[in-house]
């Protein structure tokens, strides 16, 4: 562990913060303390806890215990207002702004310079934001409306504003997903010239290449557990890695099984979008789970909404289903050829709350339980109750609303609907993000049995044991190719995640 | 809250205490319907009689059918507020044709056709369009209103008495055939909403589009639908309308619109979409029709009808049960 040299001064300290949502431990007792000047990087898997620290931080949730010293008070928790008061600003990778207003009146949002009577004085407002931007190295036009500028410009925008409002510690997450290797560039010279100027910065990302290039210092979580402090400058890329898997590899090799895979049933060739994949030949086979990952915006979510029909903009390439040619122009071509995509986000995308259960299974289907046009009700409730039962599904209440039920019930009902619309490709996001461990389980059980069934299954996953677990092959995407593949047999999350992290030389494609 | 899972699934909405303790919420308009009747009976013995619960169902008839075609599109997440203008417009194409050709099937087709098509335009419009449906249709009835006064020259058109003699005074066991058009038009809204793919998308769309869009639903086709569907109910309350009157009016849909989502979300529809249900629409007319009525009876000035019936708008919004 190394600590800080003796008389630098301590921007935010933390101290024993403990945070659990419902019985379960995302945070364990944190101590964390950043330096002022000092850039300190936060790294740790898909629910280490980084997000729920990272909020505690910012003030978006209350710790369950602990104290939070900044700006010389200390805090049992902090509420946003209190938290940019101290001088925490957060920036995210989009970043929170008003996309209709300029980029001085989002700089001085909250603070406009004022005239006699309150009047908005928007000369003093331009000069200001041109003064301050000029001092921070940052070329953008102060009149422009925001939403005219790209993502890296707004995230310039906003760390700015954290700037006019003397913030001294800036929580950057994941701050270069979004942008191109000139851009995250210029924002490490922006964020070393701002720790240089007396700045705590905490840096959150998966990229681990970046996190040591621009850390003083990092802190690994596991578990929601400090693993380790350790110095940027001299760590490498593996050690971090095996603390951030850590050794406890749980026994998810036994839950493997062998299945016969049959013939080829989907088959991308050379596909490739504007700005998002590039040349992807890709077979899966019919019984088969193909499993994507990559640093986020390598491509694996880009490439599952091409093949669910989300998104067909600037498509070029070929696309084969059961034999046939496939370009859908939309969801509803791809349902209807039997891809049935299942998003991440459930409850915004995926379920319809205000519905029942066996409506919300039913509903990619309905032709299927009308007769001449009319909906069958009773059948509906048969067709629901049954498909419960396959599922597991608790409690066996079709009539009850999905929002009663729990994030991994939620997750077999739309699992249900896609199963019902006979689905014969199934192409999910993070199929078991947030879920507790049996519901992942039975989840996981559930898509084997598809494919034992003759389904083949595409899923995107950030989640190392589950891609292990579950995939026949892993495909490890990057800047929108497919960098290599992988077989699960053997490997360990720790191999997977330097995969991830490194670029192969060769490619196996 | 039903389980640990509910609680943990969603953070419930805090209601006020003393509506906890009343117990009132869902059953708010019963209790509201009942203390008007109780009141008015008391105050006025011939309210309670047959010829007048009859006369009070033949006034709301029109609106019924308008309320009717807007429960849908506010289940399904969209509005229209162009409805009063364009029962204008359609009653005065129906007058017109009635005037000119003197056939009730002929002018009732024409006005049922004229609403169909504003229904339909006005659904491609929103559909296609990222401006909330409130925006689009706020344009699409001023545009409406001066249509209607272009198609009038401002006065009433007169002449329609074949309309008259059918819709203003023909009955049928003594039941006026508006009430008989208004109660189909229910029962129709009733069964596409419960037992037909085109209903269920109103649901599932008002609820969450992009879920609806992610299970192959098309979206847009289906929003014109109910539009269309929706423009359909106006112009045969239209046509009724000019019966009623026996003239066609430039302004005689004026005031439909608020009266009709009123009516809608008085009867447990939000006005966020995804539930709702097209009785508990025929149980806000009811309510709008009882308490104008009674106040007929009760001797109640116009200007004050007019703020009561405000109240009464403002109540149920604030009570409605939280989705």
């Amino acid at each position: 562990m190394t600590t800080i040299e003796s008389g630098a001064q301590l921007a935010i300290r933390v101290h024993g913060v403990t945070k659990s949502f419902l019985g379960t431990r995302a945070l364990d007792d944190i101590d964390f303390e950043v330096a002022r000047g000092e850039v300190h990087g936060l790294v740790g898997k898909n629910g280490a806890g980084k997000s729920t620290f990272m909020k505690i931080l910012s003030g978006a949730q209350p710790p369950d215990s602990g104290e939070i010293v900044v700006g010389g008070k200390a805090f049992k928790a902090l509420d946003p207002a209190e938290g940019r008061a101290a001088g925490i600003a957060i920036v995210y990778q989009n970043p929170e702004l008003h996309l209709d207003l300029s980029v001085a009146a989002n700089i001085f949002l909250g603070a406009e310079p004022r005239k006699a009577f309150g009047v908005l004085d928007d000369g003093a407002m331009q000069k200001r934001a041109r003064e301050l931007l000029a001092r921070l190295g940052l070329n953008l036009p102060v009149n422009k409306r925001l939403g005219d500028l790209d993502i890296a410009d707004r995230q310039q925008v906003a760390i700015a504003k954290a700037v006019r409002e003397e913030a001294h510690v800036l929580l950057l997450d994941e701050p270069t997903a979004a942008l191109n290797k000139a851009q995250a560039d210029f924002l490490f010279r922006l964020i070393r010239d701002l720790a240089k100027q007396g700045m705590a910065i905490v840096y959150v990302s998966h990229h681990l290449d970046e996190v040591l290039d621009i850390s003083d210092r990092i802190t690994i979580l596991r578990n929601g557990r400090k693993v380790a402090v350790v110095d940027g400058k001299t760590s490498d890329k593996d050690s971090l890695i095996s603390m951030i898997v850590g050794r406890t590899l749980d026994a998810v090799e036994l839950h493997r099984t062998e299945r016969s895979t049959g013939e080829a049933f989907f088959i991308l060739d050379n596909v490739s979008q504007e700005g998002r994949l590039a040349e992807v030949s890709l077979t899966v086979r019919a019984g088969e789970i193909v499993g994507l990952t990559g640093l986020i915006g390598g491509g694996a979510n880009a490439l599952a909404a091409v093949m669910g029909g989300l998104d067909d903009r600037q498509l070029s390439g070929q696309m084969q289903l059961a034999g046939a040619a496939y370009a859908p122009a939309s969801v509803r071509d791809a349902v209807a050829r039997g891809v049935l995509f299942i998003p991440e986000d459930m409850r915004g995308r995926g379920l319809v709350m205000s519905l029942s259960i066996a409506k919300n299974i039913s509903l990619a289907a309905l032709r299927s339980i009308a007769k001449l046009g009319w909906l069958s009700l009773r059948k509906e409730h048969e067709v629901a109750t049954e498909m419960s039962e396959r599922l597991d599904l608790n409690p066996r209440a079709p009539s009850r609303e999905v929002r009663f039920l729990s994030g991994g019930n939620q997750r077999k009902a739309l699992l249900g609907r896609a199963i019902f619309a006979n689905g014969k490709l199934f192409v999910l996001e993070e199929p078991t993000q947030g879920v507790d461990v049996e519901s992942q389980r039975q989840i996981h059980d559930h898509l084997r049995r598809l494919a034992g069934g003759g389904a083949s299954v595409v899923f995107v996953s950030t989640d190392l044991e589950e891609l292990i677990a579950l995939a026949d092959r892993i495909i490890v995407m990057r800047e929108g190719r497919i960098d290599r593949e992988l077989s699960p047999a053997g490997l360990d999350p720790e191999r997977l995640l330097a995969a991830i992290q490194t670029p192969s030389t060769a490619s196996v494609n | 809250m039903t389980s640990p899972a509910a609680t943990a699934a969603q953070p419930t909405l805090r209601r006020p205490n003393f509506v906890m303790a009343l117990g009132v919420g869902r059953f708010t308009l019963l209790i509201v319907l009942l203390l008007i009747v109780a009141v008015t009976a008391i105050g006025n013995p011939r309210f309670l009689t047959a010829h007048n619960l009859l006369n009070i169902l033949f006034q709301v008839s029109t609106l019924g059918i308008v309320a009717a075609g807007q429960t849908i599109l506010l289940i399904a997440g969209g509005l229209d507020l162009s409805v009063g203008a364009a029962l204008s417009v359609a009653g005065l194409a129906t007058a017109l044709v009635v005037v000119a050709t003197g056939s009730v099937v002929l002018s009732a087709l024409t006005g049922a056709g004229v609403g169909l098509v504003i229904g339909a335009l006005t659904g491609m419009l929103v559909a296609t369009n990222r401006a909330t449906p409130f925006i689009i249709t706020l344009g699409t009835m001023t545009f409406l209103q001066g249509v209607a006064i272009l198609m009038s020259g401002g006065s009433p058109i007169n002449g329609t008495d074949a309309l008259f003699n059918l819709f203003g005074m023909g009955d049928f066991l003594h039941v006026p055939w508006p009430v008989y058009v208004m109660l189909l038009a229910i029962v129709a809204v009733f069964l596409v909403l419960r037992f037909t793919p085109l209903g269920r998308y109103a649901f599932a769309i008002g609820g969450n589009e992009e879920a609806a869009r992610l299970s192959g639903i098309p979206v847009r086709r289906t929003k014109i639908a109910f539009y269309a569907l929706n423009g359909l109910f106006v112009g045969v309350a239209g046509v009724i309308l000019t019966g009623i009157l026996d003239s066609g009016l430039p302004s005689m849909g004026t005031g439909y619109e608020l009266r009709a989502i009123a009516a809608v979300v008085i009867g447990g529809t939000p006005l966020i979409g995804g539930r709702g249900t097209v009785i508990g629409t025929l149980g806000g007319v009811l309510l709008l029709g009882l308490v104008s009525n009674s106040m007929n009876l009760l001797g109640v000035g116009a200007n004050f009808q007019s703020a009561v019936l405000g109240l009464i708008i403002t109540a149920a919004v604030l009570l409605q049960k939280k989705a």
